[in-house]
């Protein structure tokens, strides 16, 4: 074995990707508003959850988690991706000035605005980063399929979980690729969110092409199994 | 030399197979039984101790006195357990003298196994006959819903030792699906005394934790302390009340000695969860681990003293938001044969 300071949890069977907690281990909960919930305003299967929560063992708070009303688990997952070789500060920094240059240039178009219209413009760099994220996320998905000898692109139905990974990872790549070499990460990126928000730019366009791809081989759709 | 003419094959056989494990007879385990309970008086005699109130706690410690031994592993050291705890339980044979098999379901190979999976569902399709009759007498169902959430099933060991065979992985699940079964009928209640054969009350996490009274300094300010740790980091809060929310680090503030923006946000977790902000001190002395386990150090530290603080219901709370478990992630070994704890060398194909 490997010592009994390691030895947490081992299973007989090691998998490649193990945590250190027991699986009887249940995420925290941060939000300080689900724990000022009276009884009655809880639903069956959130009742059953509290009392599982009571009794069951739970893993301590990630250090980007925070009860604060800054840390966003969106904003946090996407600097995670926007990080290079572990430098989480300046990953942080890019992401604050990104929300800092986003919130400007709405600035700018709002006190250019006429007065009618001012309540259209969003000024929220949160909300913007969110309905953009939102709109950049793929419905339908394509995987390689082979069968009989030749390799199929499939249509097939994603996960919440992976839509937002791919909207995220779009993003990235765009921002990092398609800029002149002088332009700043931040700026790019806020150009690219703003597009985003309104439904334009390169991303939105990707996604629309995988959407065309799927349609085109809709045919295929029962090669899948799962 | 002499040789065996007139032998069986039986004899001759020199490289005989192993006959599984060592099966005890009665007479013996009862010879260790009388013998250790004479070694335990041996025992108390020496240490100078009354023989009749000789528990288990003082043999070992009695042993631990007497033969020292410097090795790791606990179970390689010399030890004097009840016979009955050493020598696994085994089970008698399982045929009569004339070879025939007791158990009507022995040659299953797994007649423990078998005999109660026909049990729970016999158990299964009484509970449903006893609510077909009150269906048709029109009488209404019981729905009292039992507290799944306070018992947990025997694992799979405690199923083995039950038995004394072994469960495969399948076979222990598909018993445990049967038994959620039989409890998610609305009349389980009539087998209620068998079901409880196989259920285990978990107490409530909160009880595990004893809290401990505030202290009181000099001045009359009450205060608390609470230790820390997060990968090599140690770190020890004492937290101050009617204060302004300073908080210090090795007698640094927190803004020159973290200038990271996130490490300053775990440090204030608990108090913004608790709302707290303004009205505590702190002060902290932390050592080892880099800049982001000390954060996360002295942000355990800190929620184990505000527990004094605060009312049981919050400190569940807090439990329940992560703020006081030990985050155990620490860094992985290398191994041998690779690069790092999961980068393999470079593949190079000649």
């Amino acid at each position: 074995g490997l010592g009994w300071r390691l030895r947490v949890w081992l299973p007989r069977i090691m998998p490649v990707r193990w945590s250190r907690y027991n699986p009887s281990y249940l995420e925290p909960e941060v939000k300080k508003e689900s724990y000022q919930k009276p009884l009655e305003a809880l639903t069956e299967e959130e009742r059953e959850q509290k009392e599982l929560k009571a009794v069951r063992p739970i893993k301590a708070a990630p250090p980007t988690l925070s009860s604060s009303v800054f840390s966003d688990p969106m904003i946090s997952k996407f600097t995670n991706m926007m990080m290079k070789s572990g430098n989480k500060v300046l990953a942080r920094s890019l992401m604050s000035q990104t929300l800092e240059a986003i919130k400007r240039k709405q600035l700018e178009k709002y006190h250019k605005a006429p007065e009618n219209e001012k309540e259209t413009i969003e000024c929220n760099p949160y909300i913007i980063f969110h309905q953009a994220l939102k709109n950049c996320q793929p419905i339908i998905g394509l995987s390689n399929i082979t069968k009989g000898g030749k390799t199929y692109q499939v249509p097939v139905p994603l996960t919440d979980n992976r839509k937002r990974f791919l909207a995220m990872k779009w993003m990235i790549t765009e921002c990092r690729e398609n800029k002149h070499r002088r332009t700043m990460m931040p700026e790019k990126l806020s150009q690219e969110l703003l597009l985003a928000f309104n439904n334009e730019g390169p991303v939105i366009k990707k996604k629309h092409v995988l959407h065309k791809m799927a349609e085109a081989n809709r045919a295929y759709a029962h090669f899948r199994w799962w | 030399t002499l040789r065996l003419i007139c032998t069986s094959t039986a004899v001759q056989r020199k490289n005989v197979g192993a006959s599984g494990p060592e099966k005890y007879t009665e007479t013996f385990i009862k010879k260790q039984i009388e013998e250790f309970n004479l070694g335990k008086r041996h025992l108390a005699n020496m240490m100078g101790e009354d023989p009749e109130t000789f528990t288990q706690e003082d043999i070992d410690r009695a042993i631990a006195y007497l033969f020292p031994s410097g090795l790791f592993d606990k179970q390689a050291r010399p030890m004097m357990k009840h016979p009955t705890e050493v020598f696994p339980e085994q089970r008698k044979i399982q045929w009569g003298e004339d070879g025939r098999p007791f158990h009507f379901l022995f040659y299953t190979g797994k007649q423990s196994y078998y005999s109660l999976m026909h049990e729970t569902y016999e158990k299964l399709l009484n509970v449903q006959k006893h609510q077909d009759q009150l269906v048709a007498q029109d009488l209404p169902l019981q729905k009292e819903k039992r507290n799944l959430a306070g018992s947990r099933w025997l694992t799979k060991i405690e199923l083995e030792e039950m038995l004394l065979e072994k469960v495969s992985d399948d076979d222990y699940s598909r018993f445990i699906q049967l038994l959620q079964k039989l409890v998610a009928l609305p009349c389980a209640d009539i087998e209620e005394k068998y079901i409880q054969k196989f259920s285990k009350e978990v107490p409530m996490q909160l009880q595990k934790v004893v809290i401990e009274p505030l202290q009181y300094d000099e001045r009359g300010v009450a205060f608390s302390t609470g230790e820390g740790q997060r990968k090599t980091a140690r770190a020890t809060a004492v937290v101050y009340d009617n204060g302004t929310g300073k908080i210090t680090v090795n007698g640094i503030d927190i803004l020159h000695y973290f200038p990271v923006l996130q490490d300053r946000e775990q440090l204030l977790f608990p108090f913004q969860f608790l709302g707290r902000i303004g009205k505590h001190d702190m002060v902290c002395t932390v050592s080892g681990g880099g800049r982001s386990a000390q954060a996360g150090a002295i942000r355990l530290a800190s929620a184990k003293a505000l527990r004094s603080f605060v009312t049981e219901k919050e400190v569940e709370f807090m439990r329940q938001a992560g703020l006081l478990t030990v985050d155990p992630r620490v860094k992985e070994r290398k191994k041998p044969g690779q690069e790092g704890p999961r980068r393999k060398f470079t593949w190079k194909k000649r």
